[in-house]
C-alpha cells in the first residue's frame, strides 16, 4: 500500500520551486480525513473518497479502501465536487486564416446567411488534449459547456470534461442544446437590426414546425404529395420547437430576458437564459416559466479613467453595476434554478473572487458552491453523472487547502475523470538570493510552453549582468518582445514580458529553474498557470 | 432660458429612477377648479373632473366624492393627455432597412420601458404614442401604440384595443444609395415593390384560403412578412406612410384604391396642402410638423400654413414630434396652428390630442375629457399654448405619472443616491478602485475587466424623417 501526504508533497513542491507533475494519473485514489462537501447530501466532517477507474467508488465517513488504491491523508483539506463552468467557449480551433485573394465566406448549400445556420455543432470543431485546460484545473474546474459564439445561431454546444486525449473522451454530452445571440447580419443584409433578428428567429420556428409536420405526412403517405424540402437548418431546429432540446439565449437586460421569455412563450421553447446580469428583476416571469439561467460571474465595472470634464454616469450604470452581484441571491430567493459562468470573465481567477462576490450580497455560500457544482449540473442535463459527491458518479474532484471561500486557500488537487491533477504551487516570485550563489542564465534558450489551449515554442535569449537579467523572448506567435523585471536568482531567473497575441496584450511573469543546460518553471499568464521546459543552445 | 434648460436636466435625472413615479393603487381622482379644455365640447371654468377606476366618471361644478384622491387645480388648466402620431421613443431598433419589405419585423419586439424618454415626455404632458418603424423600406415594419406608463412592465404600456398598423415609406429615404445595393432606386420602383408585396399578399391569402376550404392537403408556409399585408387588405390594419411630396400622396391612395385598403395617416405630409381637398375625399389622416422644413430636398415646399389649410378642407390633421425632444413641447406647437392661418382653439389643441386619437383608431378610450373616456390628461400651470406654461401633473387611466412637485422633491434623494452608488468600488475609476489583495495563487491580473459592461442593445440607424 503507497502511502503519501498530501501536505508533505505540497510542501515538497514549494521546497522544490517547481512542480510539473501535471501529466495525469488515473487509477485508483482514497482521500481519508478530510471534510467532504458532497453538495447532493450533508458534508462529511471527516470521511473518505474512494477514486477508482474514473468513478466516484464509494464516499462516507468509514468506507473500505481497496488494497490498490493511494491514500492521501486529507487532514485540512476540503473535497468539493469539481467545478462546473456553465457557458464558455474553449477548446475550440480557430479556422485557418483564409488566404489572401480568396472569398473569405466559405461555400455553403444553406438557404440563410452564415449568421442563421443552426447546424453548426462545436462537436465538430473541438479541440484534443488535456494540456489546454491547465488554467481552468488549476481554479478547480473540470466541466465546461462550451459552443461558438458567433452568429444569432450559434449551433449547437457540448458539455465537457477537461481532461482527455482525445474529444472522444473529453467530450461528456453533446449535442446539449442551441444558443443563440442577439446580434444581426453585419454584411447589411437581412437581418440588420435586432426587430430583423426577433423576426427571422419566429419564420424559422414556424418553419421549422410545418416542415416537421408535412415531412410526418410525407412519410405516411408519399403519393400526390410533393416532397418536403431538405433543409438541414430547419431539420436542426425541429427539436428545439418540438420541446425536445434546450434552447439557450444570451440576454442581460431586463427587457432582453422578457423578450425572449415572450418569444419562447410563443413557441413553446425550453428556454435556458444565459449571461443574466438583470435576471434578478424578473425572477417571477422566469419562475413561473421554469427558466434557468446560466449566470455570467462577469460583473461589471467602470472601466473609464476619472475626467473631471466627462459626463456624469448614468443612473442606470451606476445602479446596474451595483445590483448584478446581487442576482444570484434574488434569483435564489425567488426559487429560479441557476448556475454559475465564466462568459465574458477574462480570467478565470475572477470566478472565484465573484462567487464570493455574490456569498456578500444575498447568496449562501452553500448555494455559491451549488451553483457551480450539482445545479449547473442539473441545468446541463449530466446531474445522474456530475456536480456531486456520490457513489457511481464520475470522479470530478476538487482538493482544496482551507475551503473554498477562505482567503489563504490552495487548491492542491483536481481529478477530473478519475485522472489525478496535482496543482504546480508556485514557487515565491523573485528571491534575490541571500548571499553568493547566483545561477547562470545567459544564453539563448529554446522554450516549449505548455499555454492554455496550445504549445507554444519560443526563443529566449538572456544577458546576464550580475543578478540583473535582460533579453527578448520571441515565438512564431507573439513575435518578439523585451523582458522586462528580468532578475538571476539562486535557482535560476524571473522576468515579465508583455506579449501580444492577436489584438490581446498578455502579461505573462516567468519563473524558471536552472539545472545545467534544462529548465523547468512556471509562465503566469491571465489565463492560469503555463508550465514550460527549455534547454540551452550551446 | 436657463431655468428651462435646469428643468430640462433635472428631469433627465429623475427619469433614471424607474418606477417611482407611479405604483399607486387604482385609486379615484378629483380633479378640483380647473379651467377644463376639453378637445370635445368646448373650456369650461371652475370645473371638477372625477376619475373612477381609471376612467372619467363625472365633469361638473362642486362634485364630491368620498375617498378620492383630491388634486386642487384652481388657476390651473386641464388637458386630455397628448398624444404623438409619429415616434421613435422607447425602441431599441427602429429600421430593417436590409429588404424592400419589412412587414415581419416588429416593433413590440424591442420596446424599451426604461428608455428616460418616455419620463421626459410625460414631463411634457405627452400620455399616448404611435411607436414607428422608420422608413427606410416601402413597406417597413409594425408599429405599436402605448400609453407611457413608465415604470410598469411592458404589457400595461399596450392599449387593449387599439388597432394595430404598419408603416410605409415613400421618397427619399427609400430609394437611396445603399450598401449593399438594394432595389428600389427611384419612386417607380418603391410603387412596384409596394403593389408586387399586395400581389403576392393576395396569392398567400387564396393558397390559405383554398387550404381551409379543403381543396388542398398541405399547409402552406406560414409568412410573417405577408400576413400584415393580409390584414391591411382586409382592413384589419392600419397604414402609416411616411412620404413629402403632394404627387406621392396621390400615387399611395391611387394604390390603395387599386388593391381596395385605406391608409390611416400620411405621415409626415410636407405637401399635403396642395392636394388638401383630393386628401379629404380620399379619408386618410395627415400627421405633420408645425413648423420644420427645408432640411432635405424634399422638404424644401411646405408651408406653416399646411396644417390650417388641410383643417379647413376637413382633413384630420394632427401634429406629431418624430423626436425625443419635440415630444415635449407638441402644446406649443398646437398652438402655432392659431398663428398660422387661424386655426380655432380648440380645434388647434385638437391637433395633438383627439385627432390623433381618431387616427391610430383609439378615439373611443381617448383623446378628449368626456365621461366614459380613459383618465388621460395633463394638469398645466398656465394655458397650455403659452410659453410660460409648464405641465405639472401627467395622469394615465386616472393614475399620475408625472407630478412636478414630486419630481422637484426627488431630486434631492436622487443625488444622495448618486453619492452613494458612487462611491460603490463597482463604480470607482479604475485608478481609484482598491486593489485586490493578492490571491495565494498569485493571480496578478485580477483588476481586468471587460470593456463593454452595460447590457443595452445597439441601437441602428437614427431618427428617420
Amino acid at each position: 500500500m503507497k502511502k503519501h501526504l498530501l501536505g508533505f508533497s505540497v510542501a515538497l513542491f514549494v521546497f522544490t520551486g517547481l512542480s510539473l507533475s501535471v501529466k495525469a494519473q488515473i487509477g485508483s485514489y482514497a482521500i481519508r480525513n478530510a471534510k467532504i462537501i458532497t453538495v447532493s447530501g450533508a458534508t462529511i466532517a471527516k470521511g473518505t473518497v474512494v477514486v477508482r477507474d474514473g468513478l466516484i467508488e464509494s464516499v462516507g465517513e468509514r468506507v473500505q479502501i481497496p488494497a490498490d488504491a493511494e491514500i492521501f491523508d486529507g487532514e485540512g483539506l476540503t473535497v468539493y465536487p469539481g467545478f462546473i463552468d456553465a457557458n464558455t467557449n474553449i477548446a475550440i480551433q480557430q479556422a485557418p486564416p483564409t488566404p489572401p485573394g480568396q472569398a473569405n465566406q466559405p461555400q455553403s448549400n444553406s438557404n440563410y446567411p452564415a449568421v442563421l445556420r443552426p447546424e453548426r455543432n462545436v462537436m465538430g470543431d473541438l479541440k484534443a488534449g488535456e494540456a489546454q485546460f491547465a488554467g481552468q484545473r488549476s481554479y478547480g474546474f473540470t466541466t465546461a459547456l462550451t459552443g461558438y459564439s458567433d452568429g444569432i445561431f450559434n449551433g449547437d454546444s457540448a458539455v465537457i470534461n477537461l481532461a482527455g486525449e482525445t474529444v472522444s473522451e473529453m467530450v461528456v454530452r453533446t449535442p446539449f442544446a442551441q444558443h443563440v445571440t442577439y446580434t444581426t447580419n453585419r454584411g447589411g443584409g437581412f437581418p440588420s437590426s435586432l426587430m430583423g433578428t426577433f423576426s427571422a428567429l419566429r419564420q424559422m420556428f414556424a418553419d421549422a414546425k410545418r416542415l416537421d409536420q408535412i415531412r410526418k405526412m410525407y412519410e405516411k403517405n408519399p403519393r400526390g404529395m410533393k416532397r418536403p424540402e431538405s433543409d438541414p437548418a430547419l431539420e436542426a431546429l425541429i427539436p428545439i420547437v418540438n420541446g425536445e432540446k434546450p434552447l439557450v439565449v444570451n440576454a442581460n437586460a431586463e427587457r432582453e430576458i422578457i423578450r425572449t421569455i415572450d418569444l419562447a412563450k410563443e413557441f413553446d421553447l425550453r428556454l435556458i437564459i444565459a449571461g443574466g446580469q438583470e435576471a434578478g428583476k424578473v425572477a417571477d416571469r422566469l419562475k413561473a416559466q421554469k427558466v434557468p439561467v446560466l449566470l455570467s460571474l462577469n460583473f461589471p465595472k467602470r472601466t473609464v479613467a476619472a475626467n473631471e470634464e466627462a459626463d456624469p454616469e448614468s443612473m442606470n450604470t451606476l445602479r446596474l453595476r451595483v445590483e448584478v452581484p446581487k442576482t444570484a441571491g434574488k434569483l435564489k430567493q425567488a426559487g429560479v434554478i441557476f448556475a454559475f459562468s465564466s462568459d465574458g470573465l477574462k480570467n478565470m481567477a475572477d470566478f472565484l473572487v465573484n462567487a464570493e462576490e455574490t456569498t456578500k450580497n444575498g447568496l449562501s455560500e452553500a448555494d455559491a458552491v451549488r451553483a457551480m457544482t450539482l445545479s449547473a449540473a442539473e441545468i446541463l442535463g449530466v446531474s445522474d453523472q456530475l456536480g456531486s459527491i456520490e457513489t457511481g458518479k464520475i470522479a470530478n474532484l476538487v482538493v482544496i487547502k482551507g475551503d473554498l471561500f477562505d482567503k489563504d486557500k490552495t487548491i492542491t488537487h483536481v481529478f477530473v475523470d478519475g485522472k489525478l491533477f496535482k496543482l504546480p504551487k508556485k514557487p515565491e516570485k523573485k528571491t534575490t538570493p541571500a548571499n553568493g550563489t547566483i545561477a547562470q542564465v545567459g544564453g539563448t534558450w529554446i522554450l516549449s510552453i505548455s499555454a492554455p489551449g496550445q504549445r507554444v515554442e519560443a526563443t529566449l535569449v538572456l544577458i546576464q549582468t550580475g543578478s540583473t537579467v535582460n533579453g527578448t523572448l520571441s515565438s512564431a506567435l507573439f513575435g518578439s518582445s523585451p523582458i522586462k523585471n528580468g532578475a538571476a536568482t539562486d535557482k535560476g531567473f524571473t522576468f515579465d514580458v508583455n506579449v501580444s497575441v492577436g489584438a490581446q496584450e498578455l502579461s505573462v511573469a516567468f519563473n524558471g529553474t536552472v539545472e545545467g543546460n534544462k529548465v523547468e518553471g512556471i509562465a503566469d499568464t491571465p489565463q492560469g498557470p503555463a508550465p514550460f521546459t527549455g534547454t540551452k543552445t550551446p | 432660458m436657463k431655468t428651462k434648460l435646469f428643468f430640462i436636466f433635472a428631469v433627465a435625472i429623475f427619469a433614471g429612477l424607474a418606477g417611482t413615479a407611479s405604483g399607486q393603487t387604482n385609486t379615484d381622482v378629483l380633479i378640483k377648479n380647473a379651467t377644463v379644455m376639453t378637445a370635445a365640447k368646448g373650456t369650461l371654468t371652475n370645473t371638477d373632473i372625477l376619475i373612477r377606476k381609471g376612467k372619467i366618471d363625472k365633469i361638473g361644478k362642486n362634485i364630491s366624492a368620498a375617498n378620492a384622491r383630491v388634486i386642487d387645480a384652481t388657476d390651473k388648466y386641464v388637458t386630455p393627455g397628448i398624444i404623438d402620431a409619429h415616434s421613435h421613443a422607447m425602441l431599441d431598433a427602429i429600421n430593417e432597412g436590409s429588404l424592400s419589405v419589412t412587414s415581419m419585423a416588429r416593433t413590440r419586439d424591442v420596446l424599451n420601458p426604461t428608455d428616460p424618454s418616455i419620463y421626459q415626455a410625460l414631463a411634457g404632458g405627452v400620455t399616448a404614442a404611435n411607436l414607428l418603424h422608420g422608413s427606410a423600406n416601402p413597406i417597413g415594419g409594425l408599429n405599436t401604440v402605448v400609453k407611457f406608463k413608465y415604470g410598469r412592465p411592458i404589457e400595461e404600456y399596450l392599449i387593449p384595443g387599439a388597432p394595430p398598423g404598419i408603416k410605409f415609406a415613400m421618397g427619399e429615404n427609400v430609394k437611396r444609395g445603399r450598401q449593399p445595393a438594394r432595389y428600389p432606386a427611384t419612386r417607380m420602383g418603391t410603387l412596384e415593390v409596394m403593389r408586387d408585396a399586395f400581389e403576392r399578399a393576395r396569392d398567400y391569402k387564396r393558397k390559405w384560403d383554398d387550404f381551409r376550404a379543403g381543396k388542398t392537403r398541405v399547409p402552406p408556409k406560414k409568412s410573417f412578412e405577408l400576413d400584415p399585408l393580409v390584414e391591411v387588405l382586409e382592413g384589419k390594419r392600419l397604414v402609416h406612410a411616411h412620404g413629402y411630396r403632394a404627387d406621392e400622396h396621390l400615387n399611395l391612395m391611387k394604390l390603395a384604391k387599386e388593391f381596395g385598403f385605406t391608409v390611416a395617416t400620411l405621415q409626415h405630409g410636407l405637401e399635403a396642402y396642395k392636394i388638401a381637398p383630393e386628401i379629404a375625399k380620399f379619408g386618410a389622416g395627415v400627421s405633420i410638423f408645425v413648423d420644420y422644413w427645408g432640411y432635405k430636398l424634399e422638404a424644401y415646399d411646405t408651408i406653416p400654413y399646411n396644417a390650417y389649410i388641410l383643417w379647413k378642407n376637413g382633413v384630420v390633421v394632427s401634429i406629431n414630434s418624430d423626436s425625443d425632444e419635440r415630444i415635449r413641447r407638441l402644446n406649443l406647437d398646437a398652438g402655432k396652428t392659431m398663428k398660422y392661418g387661424g386655426v380655432p382653439e380648440e380645434e388647434a389643441l385638437k391637433m395633438v390630442t383627439l385627432n390623433p386619437a381618431k387616427q391610430l383608431g383609439i378615439s373611443k378610450m381617448t383623446g378628449s375629457i368626456e365621461v366614459g373616456k380613459d383618465g388621460d390628461i395633463a394638469i398645466w400651470s398656465a394655458h397650455p399654448f403659452s410659453v410660460y406654461t409648464r405641465a405639472e401633473m401627467t395622469l394615465i387611466d386616472g393614475q399620475v405619472f408625472f407630478d412636478r412637485a414630486k419630481d422637484i422633491a426627488m431630486r434631492e434623494t436622487l443625488k444622495q443616491e448618486r453619492e452613494r452608488l458612487e462611491k460603490n468600488e463597482a463604480n470607482l475609476p479604475p485608478e481609484k478602485r482598491l486593489k485586490k489583495p493578492e490571491k495565494p495563487d498569485g493571480d496578478t491580473k485580477a483588476d481586468e475587466t471587460k470593456p463593454e459592461e452595460t447590457p443595452t442593445p445597439a441601437i441602428e440607424g437614427g431618427i428617420d424623417r
